[in-house]
């Protein structure tokens, strides 16, 4: 008798066993019940090892950071869902564009719904990525050790610009193609080489089929790699420079010698953790500080789960309730007038109506300068961590005086202007 | 926390329902089941009742790749009874498409037979709307942006209100019909047959051009006018041109609701290219130009000589030509009076001019239209009855009646048909030029009229003295500056230099060099500096102008400048009588002296 052969009792104990066992094999760990567990289900997860095991309370204050990044994140996952499915129909082809557009609209399946996320989505992810930056300044938090990771932000707004931009010339109706015709007339302006990079973006000296083309694989596949790879880097900094920013007296300043009585969470000295489990510090003093940060699981999963929700719920209702436009096919021979850029250029469109060189190209691109420039011309470390803080009374003047311009321009541009870029009121 | 996560979640699932309940839900579902309903009573089989149990809601579509760029035409999803004769009684959309003879359908054995399969046809082809959505009001054409509605049944909410009544009706679908019968006469097509009648009757293709029809160019080219625009755009700029484009400057024509229609439903059928073309009938026509057009499409009338001035009158009044003149009260407000024609031309000048406008004054910008000789003649002898009331006597009164039309109110050459006249009427109000000019020169300018210019000679309506009158008027109300004593200028009499090819060859040299600035390389008044002169510097190959003027005064011109204008004293900059000479010499050169000018040629 070879021992090789299973018993039938036991062939058959695997067979009922077989979802459990599947189950166990996929996810090692049980619901989380015990602090143990909590931080092995942090970092043994594919999705979840990117988290660190224990978080600051302070990140989890919704006041503090407003989920704005989270936010953007989730739009960006909708997006590419969202972005996958439309491609499936979409063919980058000034002849059938169009009848594709109609086609998602009328006879495609979930096409209307598909487009409108699409859509309100992208619109949503350059406000939302533009709130974020706001949130990160006004909160002093690109200070050392983030200015890097300040400098991606800055770089993964730009491409969400960019990206939206790309796309807003995919539906070829005359609203995308007037726009971008606005909108690479605006790049033209710039010195020297402006009018090779509007060239090359639009692939001749108009908008056509060429343009499309560019745009279409700009869009799909160039941006989107390089978004992701810069939100990676993103994430893998925010955990490298020690999780989201705070304020100094976040952690109360304890001495060593002050055991306190009771801890936040009890380390107990015969269980073994994971270096994850640790809070960043002098090793020892652990156990021995107060602990202001609490397990992943739930608390920073329930919070992320939540935005998610509340992201994706916003999107739907947005979805249901309006309609991505479609206007007329694209005629190159009858501009509208106005014809505007994209809604986000619109102060840039507004400033260009003034001077072309320092509307268009001069303004933004001090704007970006600075913006870039920002975490090494301010070397205090004062201020972190605090909305408004006085110490930076200064700096978030300046940097309040630039949004609030812009947003008056975007809103000009937007409501005021008819025919002929002439001032009109909207009512 | 976990109660907004559980509201959330819920919301998502709501939007979801939502969503998948209208997605399989769709209208057009309900539409087909209604139908296979319907049709499983009236099946008198049992086959035919399987038949229909078997079916199942899907989408149904016709691609017609036949006419134009492939059209996708999933119409017949909705209107899934369209081709099932027991339907004719029932209510949109599971309704019968009508049978009609006049659309060629014929009845075999007691059956009816399309002439226009929807299986070839498609429904677009006729109907316009977009026939690739499954949504009533996207496919239909109801929103804003779709450029081709439902013709002639569907109105989109942006355009006019007192206008979108009037756009509705079976006719309209007229002008698809015609992207296929293109026979002018057509029995079906009969609006567009109409429509190119009052399209030549009403001269609109003096200024339009069509292709293979007309070709005006002072409008814009209607070519594939119909592929452009809608039925709201085309009525509104017929009827009332500002309002769409205020610089518009088409007249505003008085035509019939009916006329308009029928110019609206032939316009909508130009589009460019139709079905029925091929490359070489489009190139034949091209050739030929089409110009035998007008007359097969409006019959010419047929002039008696005893009733000559009667049919003339009749073809003035019918034929538009008040859309643009003044004749008595109607006023087309951008071409002259013709009130006094009788007494201001000559039946040979009023004759060329019609046969060929610029061949009596360079620069009009009136088109030659395409009567016959018969019937220009009949016109002709027709205005030449005209001669207006007794001038009256006042200076101020002259001025309203006979000059305001073209000077202006205030005397400044700004008058309401100015901006059509070329050269521009003059400026009364510069002293600099009135004051310049003997008295004499100015009464002949009024009372011989000045060549190649739209200023008649007003010999036979005004006296002598009535210009004296209207002039006095004129300098005490416009020109405000007392005359002063002329200086004595030394002029040559002659031109001393002989015409001859050197001279000549001189005399451009000179001209490139020192006058190309503002009268232009080729002498039309349009060189680089004109644009900012005012004004305008004179156009030297205005044949009539120029061989109406003698050396003396184109001396005085050259050597002395023109007052009032940007034309200096060349005296001041060196030119000598013998380079006036030879300047003189080249610009007689440009312009033959044979009758008619450059424009001889043309004529015939």
């Amino acid at each position: 008798m070879s021992p090789a052969t299973p018993p039938k009792a036991s062939f058959l104990t695997a067979l009922t066993d077989l979802p459990k066992n599947v189950w166990k094999s996929i996810f090692r760990n049980p619901l989380p019940s015990n602090d143990l567990e909590r931080s092995s289900t942090s970092f043994t997860n594919f999705f979840l090892h990117i988290h660190p095991v224990k978080v600051h309370k302070n990140s989890l204050r919704p006041a503090y950071t407003l989920g704005l990044g989270l936010i953007s994140f989730f739009l960006f996952v909708i997006l590419i869902v969202t972005g996958i499915l439309l491609m499936f129909y979409y063919v980058p082809s000034t002849t059938q564009a169009y009848d594709r557009m109609l086609d998602l609209r009328g006879s495609v399946a979930f096409g209307t719904l598909l487009r409108n996320m699409h859509r309100w989505g992208a619109h949503g992810m350059v406000a939302v990525v533009f709130m974020h930056l706001c949130r990160v300044f006004f909160t002093g938090s690109y200070k050392k050790p983030r200015e890097f990771n300040w400098v991606v932000g800055v770089i993964l707004f730009l491409l969400t610009l960019f990206m939206s931009f790309t796309g807003y010339l995919l539906p070829w109706d005359q609203l995308a193609f007037w726009a971008i015709t606005v909108g690479t007339a605006i790049a033209g302006y710039a010195p020297v080489i402006g009018k090779d990079i509007q060239f090359l973006l639009m692939g001749g000296t108009s908008v056509g089929q060429e343009a499309l083309l560019r745009f279409y694989v700009l869009h799909v596949a160039v941006l989107p790699a390089v978004l992701t790879l810069a939100i990676a880097i993103h994430f893998w900094r925010i955990r490298k420079d020690g999780g989201l920013s705070r304020a100094e007296d976040a952690d109360p300043v304890v001495s060593l010698e002050a055991a306190p009585a009771d801890k936040a969470s009890v380390l107990e000295p015969k269980k073994l953790y994971g270096f994850q489990g640790l809070v960043r510090g002098p090793l020892p003093k652990v156990g021995q500080i107060p602990d202001n940060t609490v397990f992943s699981w739930p608390n920073l999963f329930l919070a992320e789960l939540f935005t998610f929700v509340v992201t994706l719920s916003a999107i739907l209702v947005l979805s249901l309730l309006f309609n991505a436009p479609l206007e007329e096919p694209v005629n190159a021979l009858h501009p509208p007038n106005p014809a505007k850029a994209p809604w986000y250029f619109l102060g840039l469109q507004e400033m260009v109506s003034y001077s072309a060189f320092w509307g268009g190209i001069g303004v933004p691109g001090i704007f970006v300068l600075l913006l870039l420039g920002t975490p090494y011309m301010d070397r205090s470390t004062k201020g972190v961590g605090k909305w408004f803080s006085r110490d930076r009374l200064l700096a978030n003047t300046i940097f309040i005086t630039f949004v609030v311009a812009n947003i008056i321009f975007v809103i000009i541009g937007t409501f005021f202007r008819g025919a002929n870029w002439a001032f009109v009121t909207p009512w | 926390m976990r109660f907004a996560l559980a509201i959330g979640t819920f919301l998502i699932l709501v939007v979801h329902g939502i969503v998948f309940y209208n997605q399989f839900g769709h209208p057009w579902e309900r539409n087909q089941n209604t139908y296979f309903d319907q049709a499983k009573v009236l099946a008198k089989t049992d086959a035919e009742k399987a038949a229909l149990a078997a079916r199942k809601p899907r989408i149904e579509q016709i691609v017609v790749s036949n006419f134009g760029e492939t059209r996708v035409d999933r119409c017949t999803t909705c209107h899934i009874a369209t081709d099932d004769p027991r339907f004719s009684s029932h209510a949109e959309p599971v309704k019968t498409h009508p049978y009609s003879p006049t659309m060629g359908d014929f009845q075999k054995d007691g059956k009816w037979e399309r002439r226009h399969k929807f299986s070839e046809f498609g429904c677009t082809v006729c109907h316009d709307g977009q026939g690739r959505g499954l949504d009533a009001e996207y496919s239909h054409g109801k929103d804003e942006y779709w450029p081709d509605p439902l013709l002639g049944f569907v109105t989109q909410d942006n355009w006019r209100k007192d206008h979108a009544p009037k756009l509705k009706g079976k006719d309209y679908m007229q002008a698809n019909c015609a992207q296929c019968h293109t026979d002018t006469a057509f029995p079906g097509t009969a609006m567009v047959t109409r429509g190119r009648q009052i399209f030549f009757a009403s001269n609109c293709y003096g200024c339009h051009r069509i292709e293979g029809l007309s070709d005006g160019t002072i409008g814009p080219d209607l070519s594939d006018v119909g592929r452009k625009w809608k039925l709201d755009y085309l009525w509104g700029r017929i009827t009332d041109p500002k309002s769409i484009l205020a610089t518009s400057i088409m007249p505003k024509f008085n035509l019939k609701e009916e006329d308009v229609k029928a110019l609206v439903v032939f316009l909508k059928s130009r589009k460019g290219r139709n079905f029925a073309e091929t490359e070489i009938q489009r190139f034949k026509v091209k050739l030929t130009g089409g110009a035998e057009l007008v007359q097969a499409t409006i019959k010419p009338v047929k002039i008696n000589p005893a009733e000559m001035v009667k049919q003339g009158e009749k073809l003035v009044l019918d034929r538009a030509c008040t859309a643009c003149h003044k004749l008595g009260d109607r006023d087309g407000g951008i071409a002259p009076d013709l009130s006094f024609e009788g007494s201001l031309r000559d039946s040979e000048w009023v004759y060329a001019h019609f046969k060929n406008p610029k061949s009596t004054m360079s620069d009009s910008i009136m088109p030659a239209f395409r009567f016959t000789d018969d019937e220009f003649k009949a016109m002709t002898a027709y205005l030449m009855t005209l001669r207006g009331q007794a001038t009256p006597a006042s200076g101020e009164a002259i001025y309203k009646n006979l000059c305001l039309r073209c000077h202006g109110e205030k005397g400044d050459g700004h008058g309401p048909i100015a901006e059509h006249l070329d050269p521009y009427p003059r400026d009364l109000t510069k002293a600099g030029f009135m004051n310049s000019k003997s008295e004499a020169r100015l009464v002949n300018s009024v009372r011989n009229g000045v060549n190649g210019t739209s200023m008649p000679a007003w010999g036979k309506a005004v006296s002598e003295e009535q210009a004296k009158a209207v002039l006095g008027y004129i300098q005490t109300t416009f020109t405000k500056e007392p005359r002063r004593e002329l200086k004595a200028k030394v002029i040559p009499e002659t031109n001393p230099v002989a015409a001859s090819p050197e001279s000549v060859t001189r005399g451009e040299a000179l001209f490139v060099n020192r006058c190309a600035g503002c009268h232009g390389r080729k002498g039309d008044g349009k060189g680089p500096n004109s644009l900012d002169i005012q004004p305008k510097p004179r156009n030297l190959r205005n044949s009539f102008f120029v061989n109406s003027v003698d050396d003396k005064r184109l001396f005085e011109s050259i050597q002395y400048g023109v007052q009032g204008t940007a034309m200096p004293p060349w005296i001041d900059y060196g030119l000598t009588n013998n380079d006036v000479g030879d300047l003189v010499n080249f610009i007689r050169s440009i312009n033959p002296k044979s009758k008619g000018g450059q424009h001889a040629a043309a004529i015939q």
